[in-house]
């Protein structure tokens, strides 16, 4: 199956994924690289929410959060033994999202955006009225590191840059499987020709309640090594403007691309932490950002990168389709 | 037990005077508006500044003007910048879901630079308390329970006997045979926008009398109000009223007797309860 040219490619990848922490070889560096690839995959499978089906899902932060909580409650409070944890929030985030997506996909946009939000919001709600078990406002600490063999990451900040490294990889993998898939072709065709796709025997709530599910799993693994990586779980996971850089990562990325968001992750990373030395000022930079890249680039900067994704997303976003609905991809 | 309705009363008053202002937008221009609560705080700082000595110094009467005039422009400006591009594009509805968030973001920071992060404290535009039913209530809380039932009738008599009114209705019902009788549509949505942002600048004010001047002071009441237009249906303006006095209500009654911990929790319980039913709210129409 697999294309020499792309059999090529993985090797690259695999020697560009040995050799990255060796490059990077400053722990502030390192330390930038993790968090970045963690972002990416949060941005990235929002992405196949947000982008490709279409739904105003503003839960997903929450799905993040819940997985950096669960690792730390669970091995804190319940002495689940580390890797387990990351089974655990798994689990827990798929039943979490199911319930989110039966529930909200009953209501239509903008009722799905608000429901979403307030469930985010609970989780904050929770969290700092729950001290004991939740830590509060302040967080949980002591946040246990990850082992292999009696080795602890923490040791050696290499062993978090290759888990990064891995999870990335495969949630991207798994990401453009699914969407070029059956599965995320009916997804597309849900968002723009619901009733269509309907008519032709998809199950819109199905494919969206699974889209969610699906948009959880390596979200939640990436909150749980992000709890695991940095031994604290603090309601800032929740917050509002971690929310907002992941989003800017998806717009300005692109959205329905993958790797936009990725790179956009990445990019996006590095320049909040260049302009640390602003404050509150950044936030500011970003905010501008989403709004001009949605004035002036609706497809996301990667659709600068495939002209064919430029296209489809001046055919997605440009006055031709309202005007004339014939020139559109019409079933027949 | 009567503290409990006057408290139910008083957050009652200014959720409906928030979501009203979001349903509005929302039947008229059928887009949400997520920097709602950033215009209910930019109007308390308004206020602050202009009748502070620490800013202008002018007397409170001189700031809550400034303040519902400030708001009216704020409002038509968010509406220029952050919704006007997008508006009759495909994705409308979910880009300026996204616009909005960016400019609350954007100018909750610039407060945030500008004026620091100490909270600021507003003179009550009514002081004193008041025996009533055999509690002591603080006058400003009266006055909320008075001033939001007065300003919200006036919107409503608004809408349905002025032109302006009339036109907002017309759009909200359908908007090409308003175009058509020869509506002037942008001005009307210019007008929207600001009359919710003032509505939302006058709760702005109240709430900065009843407690403090922060820059994430909007974010709390942005999300009650959330709560309400989907507990009572987006573009009713009946059914948002009528749902913010409910979920003032039970916010009271829960917060007495469950605690204020678990408030949230109940208040998110009796929304997927009613949205378990009403998928588009109490007496919303759908999208």
């Amino acid at each position: 199956m697999i294309r020499p040219a792309s059999g090529v490619g993985l090797l690259v990848l695999i020697a560009a994924a040995l050799a990255a922490p060796q490059v990077f070889s400053g722990s502030v560096a390192q330390n930038l690289a993790i968090l970045s690839m963690l972002y990416a995959i949060v941005a990235s499978n929002w992405d196949l929410t947000l982008g490709y089906a279409g739904i105003f899902n503003f839960a997903h932060v929450a799905f993040f959060g819940i997985g950096c909580y669960v690792a730390a409650i669970s091995t804190l409070h319940f002495g689940v033994p580390v890797w387990w944890d990351l089974v655990l929030a798994v689990v827990v985030v798929a039943l979490m999202s199911g319930i989110t997506a039966v529930l909200a996909l009953r209501l239509r946009g903008i009722y799905v955006a608000l429901v979403t939000f307030a469930l985010t919001q609970l989780c904050v709600a929770l969290i700092n009225s729950q001290k004991e078990i939740a830590g509060g406002p302040i967080g949980l600490v002591g946040v246990p590191d990850l082992s292999i063999g009696g080795f602890a990451f923490g040791n050696d900040q290499r062993w978090y840059f290759y888990s990064a490294e891995l999870l990335l990889i495969a949630s991207t993998v798994t990401m453009r499987w699914l969407a070029t898939s059956d599965f995320g072709i009916s997804l597309v065709a849900l968002r723009d020709f619901e009733d269509y796709a309907v008519s032709r025997g998809i199950p819109p709530t199905r494919q969206r309640v699974l889209a969610i599910v699906a948009s959880g799993v390596f979200t939640s693994l990436a909150g749980a090594l992000y709890a695991h990586y940095l031994g604290v779980a603090s309601p800032d996971v929740f917050s509002f403007s971690l929310s907002t850089l992941l989003l800017s990562m998806v717009l300005v990325g692109g959205a329905a691309t993958t790797y936009g968001p990725i790179v956009a992750a990445i990019v996006l990373t590095l320049m909040a932490e260049k302009l640390a030395g602003i404050g509150n000022i950044r936030f500011m930079v970003i905010a501008a950002l989403i709004v001009l890249t949605l004035r002036f680039l609706p497809g996301g900067a990667w659709s600068l990168v495939s002209p064919l994704r430029l296209r489809l997303a001046a055919h997605q976003a440009g006055p031709s389709e309202s005007d004339q609905p014939s020139t559109g991809p019409h079933p027949r | 037990m009567s503290a409990i309705i006057v408290s139910g009363l008083v957050s009652g008053s200014l959720y409906a005077l928030m979501a009203s202002g979001l349903s509005l937008v929302w039947g008229a221009l059928g887009v949400f508006n997520f920097a709602h609560g950033v215009l209910l705080m930019m109007a308390a700082y308004a206020a602050w500044w202009v009748s502070s000595s620490s800013g202008l110094g002018a007397g409170l009467a001189a700031g809550v003007v400034a303040a519902v005039v400030f708001s009216a422009l704020a409002g038509a400006l968010l509406y220029w910048v952050l919704v006007r591009p997008w508006l009759g594009k495909p994705d409308a509805e979910l880009s300026v879901i996204m616009t909005t968030i960016a400019g609350a973001i954007f100018l909750e920071n610039l407060v945030l630079e500008v004026f620091g992060g100490h909270y600021k404290e507003l003179d009550q535009v009514v002081t004193g308390t008041v025996m009533l039913a055999g509690t002591t209530v603080q006058a400003q809380d009266l006055m909320a329970i008075f001033l939001a039932p007065a300003l919200l009738g006036g919107v409503a008599a608004l809408l349905t006997r002025s032109r302006t009114g009339l036109a907002v209705r017309a759009i909200a019902q359908n908007r090409d045979a308003a175009r058509l009788l020869g509506i002037n549509i942008e001005r009307i949505y210019l007008v929207t926008f600001a009359v919710s942002a003032v509505l939302a600048g006058i709760a702005g004010i109240t709430i900065a009398g009843l407690f403090s001047i922060s820059p994430a002071m909007g974010n709390d009441p942005l999300l009650r109000a959330f709560v309400v237009v989907v507990f009572g249906g987006l573009g009713s303006l009946i059914g948002t009223i009528a749902g913010a006095y409910v979920i003032g209500m039970v916010e009271a009654v829960s917060s007495y007797y469950i605690g204020i911990y678990w408030t949230p929790v109940v208040l998110f319980l009796v929304l997927i309860a009613v949205l378990t039913v009403r998928p588009t709210g109490l007496m919303g129409r759908a999208p």
